[in-house]
């Protein structure tokens, strides 16, 4: 009884703030506090309305797709190298990347800069997209280790025996087998850098991405649009998670209707 | 009658690995249809062997001809053997019939032909109505003959098999093994089995090959390495054994003798390997003595029935001769003749065709 209280109170506390901004985002007026005065969809007649905003959401989805692309290609390489490796090469490569992590934005962010400036390259969108990728890759890694683990080498061997070149062993048996875990690390890659700030302000130069537009617009005002932009940025992440999980649900299925034995 | 080349022919093969030997001096020829049995313990190189014959290894030293031809550099995907792996190594993104189509499509075959191919495998696998199954749908033995299938398939000269039943439970296994007869039969297909159960080997092979820390140590026909191991360690390995140490005293025509320290003399006609001399250790399975004499049995020993472990069909002595040494004897079950009870004394008697003598080492 006194576990199951403990439990749906750490539940709330998780999700009342998230629920909280969910309800608000329809609220009629542009008070943000109770009592509740009806709902109204104008907070997101607005958001679709500002120019401003719908760049920088651009901007986000640009950067935080070449990020996810960057990171899949790198990660993809990455990970194969890691089924290969022994395990000190594995280890070493685990130091090597959980290092990153544990570095402070702050300090992150400034050696970015101050490497951008020595190579003279121009803070841009680029820039960002390059950050981003140093900071979503180690988490990456990580992220597929242990779902490689799992990963049986003897299937190769298997599909070499049967006749299948390496190429062909790659792309038939390999990638299958790994794609369901470098698409989930291609999205957690994507989130990383849809919501990064800190670093992301150090080197962005007059680029702003939608963290950044959202932070500037609070510094004067706390607008009630923070709550519907908040929201759809909460079904796009769901929406996402959704669409991953169908593509691998419908892969399996049409494998099966594609052939007909009798 | 022609005369064809071994299928397999491997000559005066060595693989290191760093500074470590895992193979030294190989020599070995299969031939067409043959079932060939790699046995040994974990770590006596079997494995290694089959590797390299699949073309996941390479040869240090020496050559390996499938077929008759040099297959040194070639990898594994241009040779005509497949393998079945010891888990399966069953592909879980595909169904039954993609697993078993699969190397008929990277060569391009047919679409028609393959259907017709896979099918006829999974008849002979009967697993007819598994082909749209998943892998993960599947029992241990059913995973066994998509296996079996998938290699099959592709009309291989050589079917490698690495220990394909270590993984499944005694019942499965032994319905398996019958099973991988009838598929030899069916498909006549050269088999090479890899194992450390000496029971798999003997039910299977036409030859054994007993291997011992990277050496092949005795190549022979089941029941002849059974009833005439030309090693202590192939005597010991394969099957339950007595034995004793002794000297040697004298050989002529008829066979040699060998003497223990307390005066047991055991007489053996079976002509060793190498030539003997000196201390050496007498083999005598328990199955080869008797409780009652024969016509023209001439060698026995007195003892004292210790313990009896009565077992349906047969029964196990421990029997405790006059100098100590304690002796395992295996009898049938008989209504017509009696025999010993515990606690009493008795006389054990044996043929010469039954007394191995072998080198001490």
């Amino acid at each position: 009884m006194v576990l199951k209280l403990v439990v749906w109170s750490i539940l709330a506390f998780l999700l009342m703030p998230l629920v909280i901004i969910v309800l608000f985002s329809f609220h009629a007026s542009p008070s943000l506090s109770f009592p509740f005065a009806g709902f109204s969809l104008r907070w997101y007649a607005e958001v679709l309305g500002n120019a401003q905003l719908g760049s920088a959401l651009l901007k986000s989805l640009t950067v935080a797709g070449f990020t996810a692309l960057i990171t899949l290609v790198l990660g993809a390489a990455a990970s194969l190298a890691w089924l290969r490796l022994g395990h000190r090469g594995r280890a070493l490569l685990e130091v090597l990347c959980l290092t990153p992590i544990a570095l402070p934005g702050l300090f992150v962010g400034v050696s970015l800069l101050v490497l951008f400036a020595q190579a003279r390259v121009q803070l841009s969108t680029v820039t960002i997209v390059i950050s981003h990728v140093v900071l979503a890759l180690p988490i990456l890694i990580v992220a597929m280790r242990a779902r490689l683990a799992l990963f049986d080498r003897s299937l190769e061997e298997a599909s070499r025996d049967l006749g299948a070149s390496q190429m062909q062993t790659f792309g038939k048996v390999t990638l299958p087998l790994i794609a369901p875990t470098l698409i989930a690390s291609a999205i957690l890659a994507f989130a990383v850098s849809f919501d990064e700030f800190v670093v992301t302000s150090f080197v962005a130069g007059t680029e702003t991405t939608l963290p950044m537009y959202i932070w500037s617009m609070m510094r004067r005002t706390v607008t009630p649009l923070i709550n519907a932009i908040s929201t759809l940025a909460l079904v796009f992440s769901v929406a996402i998670l959704f669409i991953a999980w169908l593509i691998g649900h419908l892969r399996r299925r049409s494998a099966v209707a594609g052939r007909t034995v009798s | 009658m022609t005369i064809r080349p071994p299928v397999i022919e491997i000559t005066a093969a060595q693989k290191m690995f760093g500074s470590f030997q895992a193979l030294s001096d190989i020599n070995l020829s299969i031939e067409q249809g043959e079932i060939v049995t790699l046995l040994g313990p974990s770590g006596c190189g079997k494995t290694t062997l089959m590797r390299l014959i699949a073309g996941f290894e390479a040869v240090t030293a020496g050559t390996i001809r499938i077929d008759g031809k040099d297959c040194a550099g070639q990898p594994p995907e241009r040779r005509p053997v497949n393998m079945v792996f010891q888990r399966y190594a069953l592909f879980p993104h595909l169904d039954v019939f993609e697993n078993v189509a699969f190397g008929l499509k990277v060569k391009g075959t047919p679409k028609a032909e393959i259907r017709e191919r896979v099918q006829r495998m999974l008849h002979i696998v009967q697993l007819d109505s598994y082909a749209n199954r998943y892998i993960n749908e599947l029992s241990g033995g059913q995973s066994q003959r998509v296996a079996l299938a998938r290699a099959l398939v592709n009309g291989p000269k050589v079917l490698l098999l690495d220990e394909p039943l270590a993984a499944l439970d005694l019942k499965i296994r032994q319905h398996m093994l019958v099973e991988m007869k009838r598929i030899h039969a069916e498909t006549g297909a050269t088999f090479v089995y890899v194992t450390h159960d000496q029971d798999e080997a003997m039910i299977l092979s036409d030859r054994v090959v007993l291997m011992e820390k990277g050496r092949i140590v005795q190549i022979d026909r089941p029941e002849t390495m059974y009833a005439a191991p030309k090693s202590l360690f192939a005597a010991k390995f394969l099957g339950e054994t007595n034995l004793f140490e002794a000297a040697m005293a004298g050989d002529n025509a008829l066979g040699m003798t060998a003497v223990t320290g307390s005066g047991l003399r055991f007489h053996s006609s079976i002509v060793p390997a190498s030539e003997l001399r000196g201390k050496v250790i007498v083999s005598i399975r328990p199955e080869s003595f008797r409780f009652n004499r024969d016509n023209d049995t001439t060698q026995s020993a007195t003892g004292q029935v210790e313990d009896v472990i009565f077992i349906g069909s047969r029964s196990f002595y421990t029997i405790c001769l006059a100098d100590g040494v304690r002796v395992r004897v295996q009898v049938q079950r008989s209504t017509r003749t009696s025999l010993p009870k515990p606690g009493e004394k008795t006389e054990i008697f044996w043929d010469s065709d039954n007394v191995v003598i072998l080198p001490q080492s």
